[in-house]
């Protein structure tokens, strides 16, 4: 039993023939095994060419395949476990800061970039090339074998799968004429010899199992293709404002590896205003309901102007761009004058969002402009601000009582030294902190700051949105290859190719009637997948016998049409 | 706002499911403590009759005619390639092989058909579908009962919010535990085999405690990243997908018990799982359902990871990002196909392939759970912290 479960090889005609043979001789029966030539034998002399083709046979058999597919899955682990620079960077130097020494050597391994890395890269595209050397010769094998007949009739039909056996009045050339023709009908493709016919049917399994395969290698190069002429960017847009799509107008801008900055398609995009709504009450109470955004947005320099409601999972898509509606937040508006009585600064600065359920925002503001000191704040903005024992907080992500409260710095910002800036922290290491209360500003309310040095006033707030923009040549491929290998999938597991044989010769001389015919039915299927083959053959077994008998019936001999229920055999 | 008549009612009818499918499992451990014990320890060769007797009376024993063992496992390949050696035998050259009329009337004189001792071709004989056994028909009965209520709870829970039911852990957890089940009734049927409503049932218990006492979620809305009609599509995918690789495993692991148990039973040792296992189908259709349960589970889990990646397009502006639940059902996807290969794959087949649909469900496991637990991404709305 053993055996029987683990490689049932000890079957029919396997020990009349060396199974070497077996799959050399006829490439279409071969095909299961993709690559047949998995236990062949290493060549023996030393030759470039029997090398080279010993290791083609071994790069293209199964068990290759199956190893490849093990190690892709295995080497995806990592991906997920460490931080990923594409996904989170942030994490990534989180990582650094937590394993100071560990975190180089992951680097030098490709290891905050596993799907990027060249030993990744290395596994699947040695499964791809298995995988086309695998698929090409069963293409050609599949196409030549559709147009052959089907294999001879075997001797003993008895030794198949399914078989069965009756015996019927009549001559066998009239019995095996009659079973032909009802295959035939059957839509099975025929091959008729001398007492006997073989019948062949279900090629369709064959090709969705290469239209599958087929299928992922366009994917693969569906994917490439994003990766070389695609690109990302990244825009954070406060209301009123507008930006263009240009590597300066964006934040953050990954092209592939071919895109240059011509190549981006010319928009611009104005945010008009942002609503935001949440659950007033229940447990849900403070959870986002919905987002919105109107755009006005225009598809060149120009061009007519046309309004959009941006929603998450309701991107715009201007000229095969897509822009998604990826975050929200405030931007509280700030007026600063300086000692000389100047407005030095009057425009919105993004707060970044710090938790979630009362949407409490930090941020800073930059004044380099600013006489005779550089002036600086960082602090909260607060939609509903509340007091919790003495800490500021915030209750509701709508601003039902906004308030600002900011840390007052004078000194110098930085900002000359060089070194690129976040505009979103404040460097206080040559900035003196001014002894001005932090408490909380209502809009329009101002604070003085002390020695003279000036005036900040909160007039008032904006929210804004963050945008992902995405170019991808290679997504409409990608989807159709998807497809493709999904419709492949269905067809090749619901689509079973198998072999009806039928044999007649005249019965025995101790048969029943004389002059009858002693018929075998046998049948085989490669591929059944979702099951049924046994009740298939059962039922054309029992219709060759009704037609066969019938039709002997028809010339003139009654026949047991009607069958008996075979005996259960144990 | 959600309808708080109809969740307080999805509530009561899964704790209600939880019984039945609990007195279920008690009463085919009944079967086991006071039923009949079935045959004598099984001899391995028998053992696929009980299942194959549904397929078909005649054409089974064909095989067994000529001294061979029914093939298990009808999706065999290598029976085409031992066909085809046969004509191989007669001249490997396709032209030969037709053969001159002279020749083939010679070979066909010496192979005349032995028709006479092959079986009659009949119309297929169903037996009764109903188990023999009271105590399981019970167990099958009460599971079904249960199934009834597991689904009315689900489908409650889904009108009381005007949505799908599948938008937080909790929720998924009852809706994946109904598929599972809904599989196993289905499978039984279809192969009786009955008996492995107790081993689907235990898993499918243990979760939905688990889900009812650690992770219930009271009914409500869902967040603005959610509310698209493709969670309904990539969600009721992967739930389908989930149900029946469930069962796959379950099934598996009982193949692996199974096999071990008729080695040993071959080899002439006791065994104490024997009981057990005389109630069970048998390696061989184990196996073979096992199988099934993935050839179906595999194009509907292709499909789902098809409709995420749609959506996350949708969303986020990418199909596919390597976010940590992306890359999980990656790795599930490709250790099924890798056992889907393993099954075409001279010597991976048997044991081996278990091994890796096993390894298989554990990453899946991992997705569900320990993604949500230990790692976070964009996917992290399972509403447990
Ligand atoms: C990207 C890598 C691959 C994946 C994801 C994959 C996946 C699959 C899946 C899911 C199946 C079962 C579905 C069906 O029968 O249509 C399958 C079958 C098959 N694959 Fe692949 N495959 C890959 C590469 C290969 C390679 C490199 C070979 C060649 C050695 C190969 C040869 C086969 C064969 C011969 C079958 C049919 C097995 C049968 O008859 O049951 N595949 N593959």
């Amino acid at each position: 039993m053993t055996q029987e479960l683990t490689g049932r090889k000890d079957r029919g005609a396997a020990d009349a023939t060396p199974a070497a043979t077996a799959e050399r001789v006829d490439g279409s029966a071969v095909a299961a095994d993709g690559a047949p030539e998995s236990h062949q034998q290493r060549p023996r002399r030393f030759g470039v060419v029997a090398w080279l083709r010993w290791g083609w046979r071994q790069l293209t058999s199964m068990r290759t395949a199956l190893v490849l597919l093990f190690l892709l899955a295995l080497a995806s682990i990592p991906g997920s476990v460490l931080p990923q620079q594409g996904i989170d960077p942030a994490a990534v130097s989180k990582y650094y800061a937590a394993h100071p020494s560990l975190a180089p050597l992951l680097a030098k391994l490709s290891g905050f970039d596993v799907f990027g890395a060249p030993w990744f890269a290395a596994i699947y595209l040695l499964l791809f090339i298995s995988l086309a050397g695998c698929v090409l010769p069963r293409t050609y094998r599949l196409a030549r074998s559709a147009r052959q007949p089907p294999p001879r009739a075997p001797r003993h039909l008895g030794r198949l799968p399914q078989a069965a056996g009756f015996q019927a009045a009549g001559t066998a050339e009239q019995a095996v004429g009659t079973a032909a023709a009802l295959l035939r009908r059957r839509r099975f493709r025929i091959r008729v010899g001398e007492g006997w016919v073989a019948a062949e049917k279900g090629y369709l399994h064959e090709v969705g199992n290469l239209l599958f395969h087929v299928a992922l290698l366009g994917l693969l190069v569906s994917v490439a293709l994003g990766g070389l002429f695609g690109y990302k960017a990244d825009k954070l847009l406060v209301e009123g404002e507008t930006f263009a799509n240009t590597p300066v107008g964006l934040d953050v801008f990954r092209p592939g590896r071919l895109v240059t900055a011509g190549d981006l398609q010319p928009f611009s995009i104005t945010l008009r205003k942002f609503t935001a709504r949440y659950i007033a009450s229940g447990v849900q109470r403070g959870q986002p309901s919905t987002f919105s955004g109107a755009l006005r947005y225009n598809s060149r320099y120009g061009g007519p102007r046309r309004s959009y409601d941006l929603r998450v999972n309701h991107p715009l898509i201007v000229d095969g761009v897509q822009v998604f509606l990826i975050g929200h937040g405030y931007a509280p508006v700030f007026k600063v004058t300086d000692a000389s009585g100047k407005v030095r600064f009057d425009q919105a600065v993004p707060f970044i969002p710090v938790e979630q359920s009362g949407l409490t925002s930090a941020g800073v503001v930059k004044v380099p402009d600013a006489q005779p000191r550089q002036l600086g704040f960082a602090g909260v903005f607060l939609p509903t601000q509340i007091d919790v024992g003495g800490r500021l907080a915030s209750a509701f992500p709508a601003p039902e009582y906004p308030r600002v409260s900011l840390v007052s710095y004078a000194g110098n910002l930085g900002l000359d030294g060089g070194t690129p800036q976040s505009v979103y922290s404040l460097d206080t290491g040559r900035m003196r902190r001014l002894a001005v209360s932090p408490r909380p500003l209502a809009p329009g309310q101002s604070m003085t700051l002390p020695d003279g040095l000036g005036k900040l006033t909160f007039t008032g707030y904006r929210q804004w949105v963050s945008l992902a923009i995405t170019y991808d040549p290679g997504q409409i491929p990608a989807l159709v290859s998807a497809l493709t290998a999904l419709a492949g999938l269905i067809l090749s597991f619901l689509v079973r190719r198998r072999r009806i044989f039928v044999r007649a010769a005249p019965a025995p001389a101790a048969g029943q009637v004389p002059g009858a015919a002693a018929i075998e039915i046998g049948g085989l299927t490669r591929s059944d997948a979702a099951g049924g083959f046994e009740t298939e053959f059962a039922e054309l077994a029992s219709e060759i016998m009704q037609e066969v008998r019938g039709g002997a019936a028809a010339v003139g001999e009654p026949g047991g049409v009607t069958a008996p229920a075979g005996e259960k055999g144990e | 706002m959600p309808n708080i008549g109809l969740a307080d009612l999805s509530n009561a009818t899964l704790v209600l499911t939880i019984a039945l499918y609990a007195i279920a499992m008690l009463a085919y451990a009944c079967d086991f403590a006071f039923g009949k014990r079935p045959g004598a320890p099984a001899a391995a060769s028998g053992r696929p009759e009980r299942v194959e007797s549904v397929a078909l009376v005649g054409a089974a024993s064909g095989a067994e005619f000529a001294g061979h063992a029914f093939p298990a496992d009808p999706g065999d390949p290598s029976e085409l390639a031992d066909l085809s050696a046969e004509n191989g035998h007669r001249g490997s050259d396709p032209a030969a092989a037709e053969g001159s009329p002279a020749a083939g009337a010679a070979g066909d004189q010496r192979d005349k058909p032995s028709s006479g001792s092959l079986p009659e071709p009949a119309a297929a004989v169903r037996q009764s579908p109903w188990p023999e056994s009271t105590w399981v028909r019970a167990g099958f009965v009460l599971t079904c009962a249960g199934l009834v209520l597991h689904m009315v709870s689900v489908a409650t829970r889904g009108l009381s919010e005007h949505r799908v039911p599948w938008g937080n852990m909790y929720e998924f957890i009852a809706a994946i535990t109904c598929a599972a089940v809904l599989v196993l009734v289905l499978g039984a049927v279809r192969f009786r085999a009955y008996y492995l409503g107790l081993f689907v049932l235990l898993p499918v218990v243990l979760a939905l405690a688990v889900d009812v006492v650690w992770i219930y979620t009271p009914a409500g809305q869902l967040v603005p990243a959610l509310q698209s009609y493709w969670i309904a599509i990539h969600v009721t995918a992967m739930i389908i997908a989930i149900g029946m690789y469930i069962f796959g495993a379950v099934t598996t692991v009982l193949y692996l018990l199974s096999a071990r148990h008729e080695r040993r039973a071959a080899a002439g040792q006791e065994d104490v799982s024997a009981g057990i296992m005389g109630r069970l189908p048998g390696a061989a259709t184990l196996d073979r359902l096992a199988y099934r349960a993935i050839l179906f589970a595999f194009p509907a889990w292709t499909f789902a990871v098809i409709a995420g990646a749609i959506w996350a397009d949708h969303a986020w502006g990418r199909y596919w990002g390597w976010d940590p639940k992306e890359t999980w059902s990656f790795i599930t996807w490709l250790v099924y196909a890798a056992f889907l290969h393993a099954r075409a794959t001279a010597g991976w087949r048997g044991r081996r392939a278990a091994y890796i649909q096993l390894f298989g469900f554990t990453c899946l496991m991992f997705n569900l759970v320990g993604v949500n637990l230990w790692i976070t991404g964009l996917h992290s709305y399972a509403g447990i912290s």
